[in-house]
């Protein structure tokens, strides 16, 4: 419990405020907001890998799922954009309630099996023939709600929250059982945890999570494409951002979007084409000598970090 | 008529995606190591075969010769850099994942700097001109070509796994790693040769990429790989002829699709892997790939 | 005398906003004018977006060379800087890009990249921040609106209306020369898919032709020859594709390896991109091909900057071969907004950004560059040129030129129906 209090003094509080502030300060909002939408986005895989280690591979599928719900919600509906994004929510959820079944599969499979769900979600939504019901590939227009402000605010309230979920995860009964699931899952369900019933839990919140910000994203953009928001690059950033920082933990996520997107903005302005070129050797590199990420390497060096 | 020619040509491309498939079923039957850069060294064969040409005007029937030595021997050293520090780790399925996952985004980004973004093709005429019949149906000879290449290789493959002493030993790992450690083999060295030829059939494969599939782009790779697993995984691991079976339902499912429900097409192979996954994963696959 | 007053209307609500807009010092000259812009350099969108961003940059340094860019409001030559980032075409990465030049970088003038994809991020960005977007090529008809004043199309003609010679062509000559069936087959993606949404309901509504099959297919398609043989079965005189420049070079390698010839064929970048084409396809699978006529290929009569082949000339000299510069239409595209830019320059009262839209919209219906003339409707779509129709034919020297065959005041040539 208390170190409960001492992680999001350390972590969530700072952070959520730094998030809240910052654009008085500088006025590329949308740069401040992609790093919200990493943020969240890295602690959700966060959730399910960290605490699971199931490999959510196609994690997009949530995030564009949930863009599109709010959209379609917005356009079929006409609803208020915050009744939107609980629509836009549940549809993610829903999604990852109809997964469930893949998680019979181990590593590689599951990793694997829910990137070729997330393109197939994608092929469905931009398919020609649901115009009428999705506009297909021809893309969404939001302009009659666009809020910039407003929808910048909620995606802060969404980190807020995103990172308290983390906390309670890594300092509570049920992340611990989630870890023991994680190691050994047959010792687990014989110390009597539910194992399918843990993990299912954990899968549905980290998928609420992305459908969560998927909505924010597509209300702040407001105009955009099917391939803007089922872009594997928001699947493969994510992971890249949480295994750097080291998963499991309330500060490596963090650590790994504000190091690595932080370095993607610098280099992507000046040198883009190098950029996915360094990305791979980094992960090769962070696979090869530094498994579990930088926050182990630092408590190792004895600095205590959440 | 449409029913005939979808079937034909679902066969040639089944053999072409079996080709596509087998390097990836022995990498990871092997190692059990999933290698995600495979359709980037399909893509890297793509690009040889259109320099090659290009430059000194080389058939690419040779540029598959010349690919097949030069992958194989990339192989090697390229094992035992980034494998047997996975094997030694805790779960080097899922690390392997990643590791060749950052292998297939540096591949990409180098191809991108070096060949530039836009799409190549060799022109058709390179593997004989003008339709060929088959069946009453007209086919490009290029496929035709592909095709019994693709066969001709998949046959070599058997011919090495059953009928030769390292082939035998290659078997013998694939069963079980550990006893053939005890027996003596030497493990590294077999796996090693399994790696090289594994990518040696990917730059095979990505030879005839320009004449199946239309044409190469640096950002091929991660579709193809994607699409050579749905192959494996419909066929059985470790066995040549259940890759040729799985390539062959999924070359005539595909051309079923884009036959009858052509923009439905794309959609085929996730979902076909989603259910095989999910229905018969052990029985397809001949090992288990379930936990609790 | 509607039109008329619409266009009063819009200008009194315009002053409005203008005067409404803080006022900036614009009375001293600045010392360079910012051009800010995005150009993919890979992924799926540098094929068009290189060229575009290529031509444009010949135009800025054409105009640097000659002492910088002409600024009616300060009555003087002022250098041109360019702000220019690769988004890779991620939407993703162009939004915070966009973000950038106008927040961080303010330009003066907002290029957008090539495409509605990479488009389409700018579009609200540059709205919330009453920064007129100057639109290349993004065509998709969400982009314009009655309640955004600060976007304009300047390339190419909105899809919904692009379409419609072509179809105008089949409708009232198709029978003359037999076509009475017809397949359309595109790629589905926001712009060829518009396209031939847009063609398709010309056809129907003029019920002339009978539309025999019908269906889009993955713009990453690149293996056709299945889906040729059942067109081939659906017996059709006339067949459209509608797809990008990688898809109509499978297309039609498809088409000519397995032996299948149609009466009459139209794609849409035979005659655009015929260097490209003919390079990955050869003459001979290009013969009697119908294609679109665009800048590139027809010569319009100009009043402002050079004919096509003095462009030309200049292009091939900034790119000489092996530069990696393509020419083709998405150069004259970029050369083209240059020619576009340059008018508003000369012609704005201020850089203020709603008197540069007075400027760009002024311009409506009086340039006429070689991209034809330049009109935009009351929502900054671009309404002006619509492409002819060509056919391809030998040049008798191996190569390949395009006839005019469509309408009769630009034809050229009488077209050339095939055997069924």
């Amino acid at each position: 419990m208390l170190r409960g209090v001492r992680d999001s003094l350390v972590v969530v509080v700072p952070l959520t405020a730094a998030a809240a502030l910052l654009p008085f300060a500088y006025s590329n909002e949308l740069l401040l907001f992609n790093f919200i939408v990493f943020l969240v986005l890295a602690q959700g895989v966060n959730v399910i890998y960290g605490f699971t280690g199931y490999l959510p591979f196609g994690y997009v599928g949530f995030f564009g799922t949930g863009a599109y719900g709010f959209s379609l919600a917005v356009i079929h509906l006409h609803l208020f954009p915050l009744v939107a994004l609980g629509l836009g929510a549940a549809a993610a959820v829903l999604l990852a309630l109809l997964l469930t079944p893949l998680f019979r599969l181990s590593g590689a499979y599951f990793a694997i099996a829910s990137f070729a769900a997330a393109f197939a979600v994608y092929e469905v939504v931009s398919n020609p023939h649901l115009d009428a019901i999705t506009k297909g590939p021809y893309g969404i227009s939001l302009s009659q709600i666009y809020n910039p402000q407003l929808s910048y605010g909620v995606a802060v309230v969404i980190l807020a929250v995103t990172l308290g979920v983390t906390v309670y995860l890594k300092n509570s009964r049920f992340g611990l059982s989630l870890r023991s699931i994680r190691d050994d899952s047959l010792s687990a369900a014989m110390a009597g945890v539910n194992v399918v019933r843990a993990r299912t839990l954990a899968w549905l919140i980290s998928a609420l999570i992305a459908g969560l910000i998927g909505g924010v994203f597509a209300w702040y953009v407001s105009v955009f494409y099917p391939e803007t928001v089922f872009g594997a690059e928001f699947s493969v950033f994510a992971i890249v951002f949480a295994l750097f920082g080291g998963v499991a933990t309330v500060s490596g996520p963090v650590l790994g979007v504000i190091f690595l997107y932080g370095i993607y903005n610098v280099i992507g302005i000046s040198a883009p084409q190098y950029f996915q070129l360094i990305y791979g050797l980094l992960i090769m590199g962070l696979v090869l000598f530094l498994p579990g990420g930088v926050v182990p390497l630092l408590r190792r060096w004895g600095i205590d970090v959440p | 008529m449409m029913l005939e020619y979808a079937l034909l040509a679902g066969a040639i491309f089944g053999l072409y995606f079996a080709l596509a498939g087998l390097g990836l079923n022995l990498v990871f039957g092997v190692m059990r190591i999933v290698n995600l850069a495979h359709g980037d060294f399909m893509m890297l064969g793509a690009f040889s075969a259109f320099w090659l040409f290009r430059l000194i005007h080389l058939n690419p029937l040779f540029s598959a010769l010349f690919v097949l030595a030069l992958f194989a021997l990339l192989g090697l050293p390229l094992y035992y850099l980034l494998v047997p520090p996975l094997l030694r780790a805790k779960d080097p399925e899922m690390l392997s994942f990643i590791l060749f996952f950052g292998f297939s985004q540096a591949i990409e980004a180098l191809a991108a700097i070096a060949f530039g973004p836009s799409e190549r093709s060799l022109p058709g005429r390179l593997l004989g001109r003008g339709p060929i019949r088959i069946l009453g149906q007209a086919f490009p000879a290029a496929w035709t070509w592909s095709g019994i290449a693709s066969a001709a290789a998949v046959l070599a493959v058997y011919l090495y796994l059953y009928h030769s002493r390292l082939g035998y030993l290659t078997r013998a790992v694939m069963e079980d790693r550990e006893e053939a450690l005890a027996t003596g083999i030497d493990v590294h060295f077999v796996s090693a040769i399994a790696f090289g030829l594994g990518l040696a059939l990917a730059g095979i494969a990505g030879v005839f990429a320009p004449f199946m599939l239309g044409s190469a782009t640096p950002s091929m790779g991660l579709g193809l790989t994607l699409q050579s697993f749905v192959v494996i995984v419909i066929g059985s691991l470790g066995n040549p002829l259940g890759t040729v079976l799985g390539g062959i339902i999924y070359g005539v499912s595909l051309m079923f699709m884009q036959t009858y429900f052509s923009s439905w097409a794309s959609l085929l192979p996730y979902v076909l892997l989603i259910l095989i996954l999910l229905v018969r994963p052990s029985g397809l696959l001949g090992r288990q790939v379930r936990r609790a | 005398m509607k039109h008329s007053m619409q266009v009063l209307g819009g200008i009194a609500v315009l002053s409005l906003l203008a005067a409404a807009a803080p006022a900036r010092a614009a009375t001293k000259a600045p010392a360079e004018i910012k051009i800010g812009t995005l150009y993919a350099s890979s992924g799926p969108f540098a094929g068009i977006s290189m060229p575009v961003y290529d031509g444009l940059k010949l135009w800025i340094n054409q105009q640097n060379a000659a002492g910088g860019v002409y600024v009616g409001a300060f009555h003087k030559k002022i250098p041109i800087k360019l702000i220019s980032y690769d988004d890779l075409s991620s939407t993703a990465t162009a939004a915070t890009l966009y973000n950038q030049l106008i927040t961080r970088d303010k330009v003066n003038l907002l290029l957008s990249d090539s495409g509605s994809v990479l488009t389409s991020p700018a579009v609200p960005i540059a709205k919330e921040h009453k920064q007129f977007l100057f639109d290349v090529s993004g065509s998709g008809a969400a982009f314009f609106t009655k309640d955004n004043p600060y976007i304009a199309l300047i390339c190419l003609a909105e899809t919904a209306i692009a379409p419609k010679y072509l179809a105008d062509f089949l409708n009232s000559d198709g029978a003359k020369y037999g076509l009475k069936r017809i397949a359309i087959l595109y790629s589905t993606n926001d712009f060829t898919g518009a396209l031939a949404k847009a063609f398709t309901g010309f056809i129907k509504s003029a019920g002339k032709l009978k539309i025999v099959y019908d269906h889009g297919v993955p713009t990453s398609t690149s293996s056709y020859t299945v889906l040729i043989n059942t067109i081939a079965a659906t017996h059709p005189d006339a067949v459209v594709e509608m797809g990008y420049p990688g898809n109509d070079i499978a297309f039609l390698r498809n088409l000519r390896d397995v032996g299948v010839k149609f009466p009459f064929l139209f794609t849409i970048y035979s005659g655009t991109e015929i260097a490209e084409l003919e390079h990955a396809v050869g003459a001979a699978a290009m013969t009697n091909v119908f294609s679109y006529v665009a800048g590139v290929t027809y010569q319009y009569k100009v009043n402002f900057g050079p004919t096509t082949p003095g462009f030309r000339a200049a292009w091939d000299k900034a790119y000489p071969p092996g530069s990696g510069a393509e020419w083709g239409m998405n150069a004259l595209y970029g050369y083209h907004t240059g020619l576009v830019l340059q008018r508003v320059l000369a012609t704005t009262k201020s850089l203020r950004q709603l008197d540069l839209r007075k400027a760009i919209f002024a311009l409506s219906g009086k340039l006429t560059t070689l991209n034809g003339t330049f009109v935009l409707n009351s929502e900054g779509a671009q309404v002006g040129e619509i492409d002819p129709v060509g056919q391809l034919r030998p040049n008798g020297k191996g190569g390949l030129r395009l006839d005019v065959v469509y309408p009769p005041r630009y034809a050229n040539a009488k077209p050339i129906i095939g055997k069924k």
